[in-house]
């Protein structure tokens, strides 16, 4: 389930200015409590992996 | 006689043999528009000039091929040259797009007709959002409900006799979600089936283009025109294409069908929550389907894999962080122009950083091998759609997408080809299943899939509002 507190204000920020977004208060605020959703989806996809694992978008050499 | 009340299939026998002229057919389209889409809103854009005078050539030509004719809708993400195209945004309010999308180039080859654009989320991931410059489309089952979306303005055309069939995009659900709540049919083919050349991009590693219909034979026709390798899509798959149609209106001896239960009895609400609980209308018409496969000679087996929620959210993660980067610019230097729902959804991939989408996409590589395994020796297999009604259109959140589980984010992580099939109602509104396979098995999706319509009739059942016009009456 998901963490039922959005991250606080001071950290969010951070975030915010580290993404060069320029906000507007709701839309601030909107964001601050939606980042639960993507705190969810990492915490779902960062688990111990095998080095070996690689992902799904190797690279592939463009056709000429 | 109605001639929209026609299938694709229908229609298209009947110009081959004289009976049903394309003029005709175009005109009588563009009547049930004018009367009926003010209220439905599945269009932004009517080609009604344009329409008419290609229905005129069409008429007049050589026959094309079995969409000779046939008038459909494109989503307003696939470029039109010289047509407006805007993705729903004002950040392309007035584009003109000098391409056609490659899609598109191939049902006009084939004869198809195009009525217009379509209602489409904000590039195919926001809405439904009142504040954008088009009214968001409207479920023609009752009008005050969802249609689900992105592809909603042609899921509502289909469902309610706007056009013959029409063109979608599903970068996690976004032409089965829409099927579903419409009670019609879509499919999301295998990724790089279908050219997504000329579509706005969601994702580009998510995005698929995929064609929503009335019945599996008209979806079976559009796709025999629609597959194709075009070196020109990084993505596109050079494989044989198959004869969609073949294998239509077999019994399914034989054939051995995997059901994924799991995923809406258990794993939906464990991971969601009790709102996102299938409704017991929705268990028992999704188990009455298992049943109607069985009594169609089927074998079904139950399927294990990996809970729901590790699909969904490495397909959400993806499509975050890749629809962020597509935009970045503008939502730095020019977010006033992105409606509430686009800037509040997309906006979230800002905040991923590069391993996160990495660890996705490493869980991807997992997801897809567990998932080609467990069917390697199956033919098909079922699992839900949207288990419940279309909400209330003036209750879906804005974050909605995240909030709740949906059921079909696991076949575009997977690539897989995934079919959405009406499988009863709820307070009157559609229900559905999907019916997925192998990549590239289009052909035995659809066999399924016709197989099970065909013993249900369910698609004769359409909503009050496709009812005739007087005129045609």
């Amino acid at each position: 389930m998901m963490s039922e507190q959005p991250m606080s204000k001071e950290r969010f920020i951070v975030l915010v200015e580290r993404a060069g977004l320029t906000l507007t208060p709701e839309q601030f605020e909107e964001l601050r409590h939606g980042y639960r959703f993507v705190e969810r989806m990492v915490r779902t996809v960062r688990r111990p992996r095998d080095r070996a694992a690689e992902p799904a978008h190797i690279f592939v050499h463009p056709r000429g | 006689m109605d001639p929209t009340l026609l299938t694709v299939a229908e229609a298209s026998r009947a110009i081959a043999g004289g009976q049903l002229s394309p003029v005709a057919l175009t005109e009588a389209y563009l009547d049930r528009i004018g009367a009926l889409d003010g209220e439905l809103h599945g269009y932004v854009l009517v080609l009604q000039d344009a329409a008419r005078a290609a229905a005129r050539d069409i008429a007049a030509g050589r026959s094309r091929g079995a969409l000779q004719g046939i008038p459909i809708g494109l989503k307003d993400i696939y470029k039109t040259r010289g047509i407006r195209t805007t993705a729903g945004s004002r950040r392309y309010l007035d584009h003109i797009p000098d391409e056609d999308a490659e899609s598109w180039v191939r049902l006009r080859d084939a004869g198809a007709i195009l009525l217009g654009k379509q209602e489409t989320h904000e590039f195919a991931i926001g809405g439904p959002d009142f504040s954008l410059p088009f009214p968001p489309a409207r479920n023609p089952w009752n009008t005050e409900h969802y249609p689900a979306g992105s592809s909603s303005g042609s899921a509502v055309a289909v469902a309610a006799g706007l056009c013959a069939a029409a063109m979608g995009s599903d970068t996690g659900g976004s032409i089965r979600g829409p099927a579903a709540y419409n009670g019609i049919v879509g499919l999301k083919p295998t990724y790089g089936r279908v050219s997504r050349r000329g579509v706005f991009p969601l994702s580009y590693t998510l995005d698929h283009c995929g064609p929503l219909t009335r019945t599996v034979e008209d979806c079976a026709i559009l796709m025999q025109a629609l597959a194709a390798y075009d070196p020109l899509d990084p993505g596109s798959a050079d494989v044989p294409v198959p004869d969609y149609r073949a294998a239509l209106g077999m019994r399914l001896d034989g054939l051995t069908i995997g059901v994924i239960r799991h995923f809406h009895e258990r794993d939906a609400e464990a991971a969601f929550g009790p709102d996102s609980a299938p409704s017991a209308a929705y268990v028992s018409a999704f188990d009455n389907a298992c049943r109607t496969l069985e009594s169609l000679g089927a074998r079904l087996v139950d399927l294990q894999l990996s809970p729901l929620v590790d699909y969904l959210d490495a397909n959400r993660l993806i499509m975050l962080a890749e629809a962020y980067a597509l935009h970045e610019t503008d939502f730095r230097e020019r977010p006033h122009l992105f409606g509430h729902h686009m800037f509040a959804r997309i906006a979230l991939g800002a905040f991923l950083s590069a391993a996160d989408y990495v660890e996705a996409v490493r869980q991807r590589r997992e997801l897809a091998l567990e998932f080609a395994h467990a069917i390697a020796e199956i033919d098909a297999v079922v699992s839900a759609n949207s288990t419940g009604p279309a909400p209330r259109i003036d209750a879906v959140s804005t974050y909605s997408t995240f909030e709740r589980a949906s059921y079909t984010g696991p076949y575009n992580l997977t690539g897989s080809p995934a079919l959405s099939v009406p499988i009863g109602f709820e307070n009157g509104l559609p229900l559905a299943f999907q019916i997925a396979g192998k990549p590239f098995d289009e052909a035995g999706v659809m066999r399924v899939g016709h197989a099970f319509e065909q013993a249900t009739e369910l698609h004769r059942q359409r909503p009050p509002i496709a009812a005739s016009l007087p005129q045609h009456q």
